[in-house]
């Protein structure tokens, strides 16, 4: 098949034969090689996490409104948190709201058993006061835990994965739009544990935690449960980068 | 070869090369995609779709960056080469999908201008681990860029070949920087140790093909050994060394010179194509001009010259035979000079 005489020239319409030959060979072989990749890269990939958004379903929540700690949709003994459209926070549109019955449209985030609406636009409607009286918190004490600074909306399920460093800058664009940051803390048996991120006070921390997000982190605050969520009050001084 | 600019002048061989690559990129998205929709459940389609993209366009760089040195080391590849322009170009526009995808998705409806966020959303410049990777990604993309809008002959010819193959070079930058985006990104999150295994596969055939290519060149801009006349010609073979129709290749003063042998004479002239720089010396005579093995191009070999109505020249050294050994002069005479072909 080998033949030093022949010469290929690209605008000529046929190659020469043995040259022909080779070049197929080339590309069979090219070919076998793009399929290993993909598929190497395929199942090489890590197990991406059961969260979901419910993108496209819009639908109706009614509940009573907390803004604070973060903004909730509380109903019955369940909450869910609420965030609005985009990389944005939902404090803008129930400000005022605390208390209130409202209804809402909306489309549901969940993970964990952790569940967010994002807020349609607009949709908000006062249906009447139902309870200005806080739930109570109960304090659980001082601790000291091992994790992560994710943005609530994208590691809920808007986006997946999200967290870690891939996804770093989006998580600090989020938080930087208000949406809360959540701790996620792990275990010594790798259950995670999921706290909202406040300050020693109680009040929100998101223009602190942006050079903090998506890294191992390690923050001693104080932890808290007010309903079914939890808290993790924290001073800035007792957040620690982990190698 | 053409003397007017088209868009694409498109021939047979083009339209395989540009149909198999279409097919290639084909089969590896809907691979990566498909049965990563079905391994992988509850990935997003927007995620699945930025990481086939991504890991297409690197694939495609690895190929890319191989068939040159492949080629050298063997030249019967060479029809990998002919249309390597369209293979960076779809090369680039996967690049681009996966920037646009990411831009969308990491950057969008947020408080900042996304192209301001990829800049400063991460600022941990101070650390190796959590070093910003997507400003490197996005620097890459933009020489990619650079290199996909000056690919046609066009800006060739404009930009003139030495400054249009520096710009090209770049590639090797942009290679470096997309290592650097994979392995500072995604890496610090998928651990696997086969991606990182894989990656450095393709890192490693890249660097081998180069080195072993590099290795083999050097011999050829060894300093000769070849004895100079009183009138400073420099005896390089015999004319028997010489096959017909092709050139053996000389290095006279650190320049490469081919010298053919056709019709019963002798001709010198610069080894580097007009064209992109292609090995004129490792061509053949065919219709009577010196034809580049990398795109075809064509001089005359008595001046360098490219017959009418195209206008590339090259540099021709004056050449003479003496008791059947070829002397030639190392010092070119200007592009397209002619020269009385030596004769024997």
């Amino acid at each position: 098949m080998q033949n030093d005489h022949e010469f290929y020239v690209g605008y000529l319409s046929k190659a020469p034969g043995g040259i022909a030959v080779l070049a197929r060979r080339a590309v069979i072989g090219l070919g076998l090689l793009t399929v290993l990749v993909a598929l190497v890269l395929v199942f090489a990939q890590q197990r991406f996490a059961a969260s979901f958004f419910e993108f496209g379903n819009v639908r109706e929540f009614q509940g009573i409104v907390r803004e604070w700690p973060v903004p909730l949709l509380v109903s019955g003994s369940t909450s869910k948190a609420l965030v609005a459209e985009g990389k944005h926070g939902a404090s803008s549109l129930v400000a005022g709201m605390d208390g209130l019955s409202i209804a809402l449209r909306g489309t549901l985030i969940h993970r964990d058993g952790l569940e967010m609406i994002e807020v349609a636009e607009n949709s908000v409607r006062v249906l009447g006061e139902a309870d200005r009286n806080v739930s109570a918190i109960e304090n659980l004490g001082t601790h000291t835990l091992v994790g992560e600074i994710v943005d609530s909306k994208c590691y809920l399920g808007v986006m997946n994965p999200g967290h870690t460093k891939p996804h770093r800058e989006c998580a600090a664009l989020c938080i930087r739009g208000g949406i809360p940051p959540l701790f996620v803390a792990r275990d010594a048996a790798n259950h995670s544990i999921h706290l909202w991120l406040m300050s020693e006070t109680g009040q929100p921390v998101n223009q602190q935690v942006l050079d903090f997000v998506a890294e191992p982190m390690e923050i001693t605050g104080q932890v808290s449960r007010i309903g079914d969520q939890m808290y993790f009050n924290a001073s800035l001084a007792a957040y620690k980068r982990l190698p | 070869m053409s003397h007017v600019y088209t868009s694409v002048g498109w021939n047979r061989q083009k339209k395989i090369y540009d149909s198999t690559l279409a097919v290639g990129i084909a089969v590896y998205l809907g691979l990566f995609v498909g049965i990563g929709s079905v391994v992988h459940p509850n990935a997003t389609i927007e995620t699945l779709l930025i990481r086939g993209f991504g890991t297409c366009a690197l694939l495609m760089l690895h190929i890319i960056l191989s068939i040159g040195p492949l080629c050298r080391l063997v030249p019967r590849l060479l029809p990998l080469l002919y249309n390597r322009r369209h293979f960076g170009v779809m090369m680039f526009l996967m690049a681009l999908a996966h920037g646009a995808f990411s831009l969308i998705q990491f950057h969008a409806l947020g408080e900042l201008n996304p192209l301001v966020s990829v800049l400063v959303s991460n600022c941990r410049y101070d650390s190796l681990r959590n070093f910003p990777f997507q400003p490197l990604g996005l620097v890459a993309l933009l020489i990619l860029f650079l290199m996909a809008a000056t690919s046609h002959d066009f800006w060739l010819a404009n930009l003139t070949a030495p400054i249009w193959k520096r710009l090209h070079m770049l590639v090797y930058v942009a290679y470096g920087l997309i290592v650097a985006h994979v392995v500072l990104g995604v890496l610090q999150s998928e651990t696997n140790p086969l991606l990182a295994v894989t990656l450095g596969v393709g890192m490693v055939v890249v660097l081998g093909l180069h080195l072993l290519a590099a290795w083999r060149e050097r011999a050829l801009d060894a300093p000769s050994d070849a004895t100079s006349s009183a009138d400073g010609f420099v005896d390089v073979c015999a004319v028997e060394e010489i096959k017909l129709n092709c050139a053996k290749i000389v290095t006279l003063g650190g320049e490469r010179v081919a010298v053919f042998k056709y019709d019963g004479k002798v001709s010198a002239l610069s080894n580097v194509c007009q064209h992109q720089n292609g090995p004129l010396g490792e061509g053949r005579i065919i219709d009577g001009c010196v034809t580049c093995p990398w795109h075809g191009y064509q001089y005359l070999p008595d001046s360098g010259a490219s017959p009418p109505p195209f206008a590339e020249k090259v540099p021709t050294f004056n050449v003479k035979i003496v008791n059947g050994r070829v002397l030639v002069d190392p010092k070119p005479n200007a592009p397209g000079t002619r020269v009385e072909p030596a004769k024997f």
